[in-house]
């Protein structure tokens, strides 16, 4: 009995000993930056970032706070980091991303990383996370970095998202001063809050859950812009109670040039006739090939499941699909302009651009005047 | 607002949780949306991994018979060695034996049973093909065959979540100490 409790007794002294272990930062995470690359690393602190132990798996925590410095001659706008944990989940990646920077030659700037893992049994002997540079965005949209993730295209994407709402900003305060300003951020803010949500579920390959609810293909409805380059032709999607699988949709090039990406904005209509953005069907890669004046379908093998507020779900009854953005093969971009989105009713079901929220961020805590002193800058 | 622990929030996926306790927790749990996540995703895993922890096949006929046999036989061999039993109170010292012969099968059968009892495996997490993103309370979480990857958005409370349906999931939102956007993107394959 009493050897019982002894063993009990030590096991649990051992269990809350090894509940937190502060993580070796040399051991559990490595950055790579490239010889050659514009940006160097100053410092890499994990602070509290630490392992425990729940059942027979172990949780590691990081908290990377990395502090980066612009080495290159020119201003940066954006940064993306590729976060790999191989042995965690062999078929996932993650990256982290900073657009709608301002960052001059020499300065040094913040890039942070949280990240969770949970992995069955103890930790391996290696780095547990590599941390690679995916490429940098520099203020003329030249480009540098492996490019993997495709970040070029993203950031420029977002750079010109932030051009185009600084510039709308910047109109109103010519034309309607700090008032105008003002008026134009409540607006701007009660669109962000009043933004009806969506929690989707992305899985690869199979269902998400086995719907009770028959499957029926389902058509989508168009909005189309008058300067898209492409335009949505039609398409379809599995859909079945609240899950919706396989997008495709086919697509013409109306432009002279030739494209390499086009992205369809997926927006769903519950049975109430609320409309949610749903998520984007991006078409790339060696297969898609839209010649001027042809059609190429867009397709992806994915399953999405719906929810709202408390997981209640969202039943789908309608799809509305838009082009989003496109991808020229000369490495030109383009993306609506915002009075397409505000013709076609969008700016209150799509998510702000990471400029506008930074906008309106700043607007909250510092006020009218230092915005327009920040839009002043640009 | 204090949130339970992590522990109280695993036994009440479970059902574990005391009846004071339960109380309490449901009371936070239907204005926390955090915590209901947490539940949520415990119940999913208590789930996943109750699905893989098949009971071994044990037949209990045939242990009971076994040891029934071996209490007989060791009864039978108790007789052969016994002397010729007379007069009443031999009787009563013979029923008395029955009765702790009786009460000692039992016990020796419950004892049988209660060490042989099939225990539950130690969970273990197996690898499975399919992925799962989702946005959680914290952040994004890339499930894969129990082992999971999240990217965390702790420095804001206003976070935009999307999702693209190559198989990915973003989170944006502007960091409370930098100020800058920082988007997290994690990518299933």
């Amino acid at each position: 009995m009493f050897s019982k409790l002894a063993i009990l007794l030590v096991a649990g002294v051992a269990a809350l000993s090894a509940q937190d272990t502060p993580l070796d930062p040399y051991n559990s995470v490595k950055i790579n930056l490239p010889a050659d690359s514009p940006l160097t690393l100053i410092s890499a602190n994990l602070g509290s970032s630490h392992a425990s132990f729940r059942g027979s798996a172990v949780v590691l925590d990081l908290k990377m706070a990395l502090t980066l410095r612009n080495s290159s001659p020119n201003r940066v706008r954006g940064v993306t980091l590729l976060v790999a944990a191989q042995e965690v989940t062999p078929g996932g990646k993650a990256s982290v991303s900073v657009p709608s920077l301002d960052v001059s030659p020499g300065q040094n700037f913040p890039v942070r990383i949280d990240l969770r893992l949970l992995r069955p049994g103890q930790m391996g002997s290696g780095p547990l996370v590599q941390v690679n540079l995916d490429g940098v965005l520099f203020q003329d949209c030249s480009f540098y970095g492996p490019n993997r993730l495709d970040s070029r295209r993203t950031m420029i994407a977002w750079e010109m998202e932030a051009q185009r709402d600084r510039k709308f900003f910047k109109s109103i305060l010519a034309s309607h001063g700090l008032d105008g300003l003002k008026h134009a951020m409540v607006e701007s803010i009660a669109r962000q809050n009043d933004r009806p949500r969506l929690d989707v579920q992305v899985s690869r390959g199979r269902a998400v859950s086995g719907a009770a609810v028959p499957e029926h293909t389902a058509q989508f409805a168009f909005l189309r812009f008058p300067d898209a380059p492409v335009e949505p032709v039609e398409g379809w999607a599995e859909i079945s109670g609240n899950e919706a699988r396989n997008p495709r949709i086919d697509v013409r090039n109306l432009s002279p040039k030739q494209v390499r990406y086009v992205e369809i904005g997926w927006i769903v209509t519950d049975r109430k006739g609320k409309q949610f953005m749903a998520a984007s069907v991006p078409a790339s890669g060696p297969q898609f090939n839209l010649k001027s004046g042809s059609t190429s379908r867009v397709l992806q093998d994915t399953a999405l499941r719906f929810s709202k507020d408390r997981g209640e779900s969202v039943f789908i009854d309608k799809m509305t699909g838009f082009v989003s953005q496109v991808e020229f093969s000369d490495g030109k971009i383009w993306i609506p302009n915002r009075e397409s989105l505000a013709n076609a009713q969008l700016l209150g079901i799509l998510a702000p651009s990471p400029e506008e929220q930074r906008l309106t961020d700043l607007y909250l805590k510092k006020g009218p005047q230092a915005l327009a002193d920040e839009l002043g800058k640009f | 607002m204090t949130h339970p622990s992590e522990s109280d929030l695993a036994l009440y996926a479970g059902n574990d949780l005391g009846w004071f306790a339960r109380r309490r927790a449901q009371h936070h749990l239907a204005g926390c949306r955090q915590c209901r996540d947490e539940v949520e995703g415990f119940a999913s895993l208590r789930d996943e991994l109750a699905g893989r922890n098949e009971l071994p096949a044990l037949s209990w006929n045939r242990l009971a018979a076994e040891m029934k046999a071996n209490i007989r036989l060791g009864l039978a061999a108790g007789e052969c060695v016994r002397g010729e039993p007379s007069g009443a109170a031999l009787a009563w010292m013979g029923g008395g034996r029955a009765v702790a012969a009786c009460a000692s099968v039992m016990a020796l059968l419950a004892a049988g049973l209660f060490i042989e009892r099939p225990s539950p495996p130690a969970p273990q997490v197996t690898a499975s093909d399919s992925a799962v993103l989702r946005a959680t309370a914290n952040g994004i979480e890339l499930n894969q065959g129990g082992q999971t990857l999240s990217l965390l958005d702790g420095r804001s409370d206003k976070v935009t979540y999307s999702a693209g349906a190559q198989g990915s999931m973003r989170a944006r939102y502007v960091d409370s100490d930098t100020g800058n956007v920082t988007i997290n993107n994690v990518y299933v394959q």
